[in-house]
């Protein structure tokens, strides 16, 4: 199936957005380091300073200089300055604001020597990337292929006769990085430093050539690069104390309390909690507790339930495992639902409540960003850019705002109410299916650029529609899919079956099958003939 | 790029040659015709690589992939467009260039290489038949005169390359022809002379002056064209044999392979030889086991020899590329030419040490010792022979350009390897005296001549645009 790439990040708009992410992610395996790849660039300081205060592990400073074969050359050529300047400038701003001791600085971009490595530490990294370079070691050429699966040399590829081509040894990536820290080791004995700790952020090591005789050196003043802020002394140049990810504040510890048992040896759990909005990331940390012992296979459906009621905080059922049923009476903010791994989410407005839930808005933006599996029922009225990248959950929802289903790849939408516009913008897979009332759906509000939109007649999508507007009356009690459902033979041909090109040509649907000509079927001489070549 | 998976669905397929009853009984072309459609299933093979080694494994950088791709295409005018955006004289390498293009090609790495040197030719034979090789005069002219003093394929591709810039170019040739090693020193049935001749004609439409028969430094001074001509170009090539120092070298039917060969090429050309130097019916021992060695065990089938060997000094070569010339260097392996599978024995590590003569003052035995590995060749005890020889070739490389003459004239400074020192901009030491080709290289290929022509050529252009700047 195809992908839109470079993959847009629609759960990232502001360092907030990011923060969020880190926390969910932190929260889904606490024991990983969470690291931010930064494109070194002008103000790539300011962007590092945010991302220590959103309490990444590491940040990562990507020269421009490096790039993947697959890249295509305006992105190998255009994107970025070196590292050494994003680099300078990450260390100064971090240290400046006493953020540098608190997060890992890492460096990559075409490093290829034990001095790139020397430069990079006393500019202020403590980590350095390298591909290209061991890579050409063990027998990559740069073919600049990879995207094709024809590497000659067997690298990147996944064909096995090409796979078998591959010459390199263990050995000689070993060798590679001997000689990198052989010379490292030089350098740094020759400017009398005993291990790397010492050598990070020491730019006063560091002086400009003066042998640089070309005119064009005359211009040069690397004054800013080598730039040593001047601060007390009890502010770190390097990482010295872990950040504080705040999450032993999270409502999960307390889920895992509940649930330990059905984690050990699958019995079912079910357990009603209040729940408030600072509550955020509710479920993941659960879910990375099941799929520690159990894998991606998660556990039987429905074994752990568990029913809040109140207004949850953000991303609530992130990545959430298979075998988990949150069900929320209430509201939920943004990020619902973000990485659903398999589990089930169903929200409803309060029992209490006199609002009609088809014209309320019920959860946040960019709800199911990324899902991968899983299903999710929302009586009540989603926000924008609803399941934003959406590659493989099934949710019913009553409306959405701006963008639904952007980039989606895999999975089925079911909206049984107005959409905003530009839905299905860059959706390449999956299915949707919307209640298209009023017509405007069909003339205005959906972006055609890579989906058909057609009437809903296929025994199978009618049947499958049917099903889950059934489900979601069950789990919701939605008076909306009830009355969808009583009016049916005047609902049904109000749907639109919203079906992406990309995914129709990997069906191999609407593609004319080959023209084959009219023959007589040949005889038995003929077909001897033809055996003889 | 072709077809992106080609590589993996085609074989590498080149033409057969000849059956060799059948082609040792005359001078033409070894190898068969192959269909054009089978050629552009081999351009299907190549990979449009990131970092197409082929370009410089070949000496005139050609842009290889895009060709390969043009022709699969089927698009065979751009093909030869770009073919000849870096190589006058395709139609030359593409028969008798080893291809070190081919030794590069990533596909080599793991599989048979591209044949890139097949598709060459049968882009610019393609070219020729369509007729879209047409002359290409300048369209002003420079007023500016250049003397190219050689007409192998360096002065050749330095002529046409100043004749399209608008310079008047006047080429000297010593012998009563044009072209050089391409005429006399390969043998017709590598090189067919018409091929020769159909580029000679259209470098004559575009106004290159041939001046045959004109031996530069006897003829005419070295004096004489610095004052007549704004710029010189020698290229005359390494003319000068290394020569056989052993008792006996002084016989009657001992011969340098360039004696021998130009004779047979005349024959060829309908000429009388008298005295031809001739293999017919004789035991012929070619000493030298290169190329040059090869041409004469060629010619000298054709010319019905009793028996043929070709002795080397050096140690037999590996079959396969060996671990000291690692892709993509040009590889040290046993090579098979044409002539080798004519017959003849080819033997090695072998040092002539004295030839024995009869009566008369002709070779009649040779004699010979093993030797150990270079450099020092150590004779081995006791491994002394001797045979039957009344014709002995010397085919055992050039030592350098000739030096009484024109070099001498001039006065051009000269490196430690005997060949005419040049500037990166190829002039010598002597302004406005320029030099490429085996003359500044020592002896080479013919597509590193060619390289060397073209380049020789921007340099000259460059420098008179220079010097009409300044005026």
């Amino acid at each position: 199936m195809p992908l839109i790439s470079p993959p847009p990040h629609h759960d990232i708009y502001s360092i907030e957005d990011l923060a969020q992410l880190i926390y969910d992610l932190k929260n889904v395996n606490p024991r990983a380091r969470i690291s931010v790849k930064l494109v070194a660039e002008v103000g790539v300081g300011t962007v590092a300073a945010g991302v220590a205060k959103a309490h990444a592990d590491v940040v990562l400073i990507s020269g421009y200089d490096g790039g993947t074969g697959a890249s295509p050359l305006t992105s190998i050529k255009h994107a970025g300055i070196p590292w050494e300047l994003g680099l300078a400038e990450t260390q100064q701003v971090l240290v400046m604001n006493d953020l540098r001791s608190r997060i890992r600085v890492q460096t990559d971009g075409k490093l290829q020597t034990g001095r790139d490595v020397v430069i990079a530490a006393l500019l202020g990294a403590e980590e350095f990337g390298f591909s290209t370079a061991p890579l050409v070691s063990m027998g990559c050429i740069m073919m600049r292929k990879c995207h094709l699966n024809t590497c000659p040399v067997g690298i990147a590829t996944q064909d096995p006769v090409l796979r078998a081509k591959f010459q390199g040894q263990p050995e000689d990536v070993i060798n590679f990085f001997f000689y990198i820290a052989e010379e490292v080791r030089a350098l740094m004995a020759s400017m009398g430093f005993r291990n790397m700790d010492e050598m990070i952020g020491r730019v006063d090591q560091i002086e400009m050539r003066d042998v640089l005789a070309h005119w064009k050196a005359k211009g040069l003043d690397l004054s800013s690069i080598l730039h040593n802020p001047q601060v007390p002394g009890r502010v770190g140049r390097r990482c010295l104390i872990a950040q504080d990810h705040g999450l032993d504040q999270a409502l999960d510890y307390k889920l895992i309390d509940h649930a330990r048992e059905s984690i050990e040896n699958g019995s079912r759990v079910e357990f009603k909690l209040p729940i408030r909005n600072v509550h955020r990331t509710v479920g993941a940390m659960l879910s990375g507790e099941i799929a520690r012992r159990h894998g991606s296979n998660g556990l039987p459906d429905d074994t752990v339930r568990f029913e809040f009621y109140g207004s949850a905080g953000q991303s609530f059922g992130a990545f959430l495992a298979k075998g988990v049923t949150l069900s929320l009476e209430g509201d939920a903010n943004d990020y619902i639902g973000k990485g659903l791994s398999g589990g089930r989410l169903i929200v409803y407005p309060p029992k209490t409540s006199l609002f009609l839930p088809e014209e309320n808005i019920l959860i946040g933006n960019t709800a199911l960003y990324g899902a991968t599996s899983g299903e999710a029922f929302f009586n009540g009225v989603a926000g924008e850019r609803f399941a934003v990248r959406n590659s493989g959950a099934t949710a019913v929802v009553e409306g959405v705002g701006d963008h639904g289903c952007e980039y989606m790849t895999k999975g089925l939408v079911i909206c049984l109410g107005r959409t905003g516009r530009n839905f299905a913008a860059g959706m390449t897979g999956g299915i949707a299916y919307v209640l298209d009332e009023g017509g405007e759906f069909r003339s205005v509000l959906c972006n055609p650029a890579s989906v058909d939109l057609e009437d809903v007649v296929e025994q199978a999508d009618v049947q499958a529609l049917h099903t889950l507007i059934t489900r979601h009356a069950e789990y919701t009690e939605s008076p909306r899919a009830r009355w969808v459902l009583d009016n049916w033979a005047s609902m049904l041909p109000r749907f639109v079956k919203v079906f992406p090109h990309e995914y129709k040509r990997v069906l191999g649907i609407g593609v004319k099958p080959p023209q084959i000509p009219l023959m007589p079927p040949p005889t038995s001489e003929l077909k001897q003939e033809a055996a003889r070549g | 790029m072709g077809k992106l998976t080609g590589f993996l669905e085609y074989k590498r397929e080149t033409p057969e040659r000849r059956p060799v009853p059948q082609r040792i009984n005359d001078w033409f072309e070894v190898y068969q015709d192959f269909a054009e459609e089978k050629v552009r299933t081999q351009g299907a093979r190549c990979m449009d690589c990131g970092i197409p080694f082929c370009h410089t494994g070949c000496p005139v950088n050609n842009i290889i992939p895009d060709w390969n791709d043009l022709v699969y295409r089927d698009r065979w005018q751009d093909a030869v467009r770009v073919l000849h955006s870096t190589n006058n004289f395709p139609e030359f390498t593409g028969r008798i260039c080893p291809a070190p293009c081919e030794a590069a090609c990533v596909l080599g790495i793991s599989e048979p290489p591209v044949t890139i040197k097949l598709i060459e030719k049968t882009i610019i034979e393609h070219a020729f038949d369509e007729g879209w090789i047409t002359p290409e005069p300048p369209r002003q002219r420079s007023g500016k005169r250049i003397a190219v003093v050689g007409s192998g394929p360096a002065g050749l591709a330095a002529a046409q390359q100043l004749a399209r810039a608008g310079h008047s170019v006047t080429v000297f040739e010593k012998a009563d022809r044009p072209g050089g090693l391409l005429r006399y020193g390969i043998p017709e049935f590598k090189l067919e002379k018409w091929v020769l001749d159909r580029r000679l004609d259209q470098m004559r439409a575009e106004g290159v002056e041939f001046r045959c028969g004109v031996h530069a430094g006897v003829d005419i001074g070295g004096e004489e064209l610095r004052r007549a001509f704004d710029a010189v170009l020698l290229s005359g090539g390494a003319e000068h044999p290394r020569d056989l120092t052993v008792p006996g070298r002084d016989l009657n039917g001992i011969h340098f392979a360039m004696e021998y060969l130009p004779q047979a090429n005349r024959v060829c050309a309908g000429e009388a030889v008298p005295g031809q130097i001739l293999a017919t019916g004789k035991h012929v021992v070619i000493i030298g086991g290169g190329d040059t060695g090869a041409d004469c065990l060629g010619t000298a089938h054709r010319q019905k020899a009793a028996s043929v060997r070709q002795w080397e000094i050096m140690p037999v070569p590996p079959g396969e590329r060996s671990p000291q010339t690692p892709w993509p260097l040009w590889p040290l392996k046993l090579r098979t030419e044409s002539a080798h599978e004519e017959g003849g024995t080819r033997e090695w590590s072998i040092a002539t040490t004295h030839l024995e003569g009869d009566e008369y003052g002709h070779v009649r035995r040779l004699h010979a010792v093993q030797v150990g590995p270079a450099p020092r060749f150590e004779r081995i005890p006791g491994s002394e022979f001797s045979i039957d020889a009344d014709l002995v070739l010397l085919a055992m490389g050039f030592t350098g350009p000739e030096k009484n003459g024109l070099i001498e004239q001039l006065g051009v400074e000269l490196d430690n390897r005997g060949n005419v020192k040049t500037g990166k901009d190829y002039q010598s030491s002597v302004p406005g005296v320029f030099a490429a080709g085996d003359m500044r290289r020592g002896q080479s290929l013919v597509v590193w001549a060619i390289a060397e022509g073209r380049q020789a050529a921007a340099a000259i252009h460059h420098q008179l645009a220079r010097d009409h700047k300044k005026a």
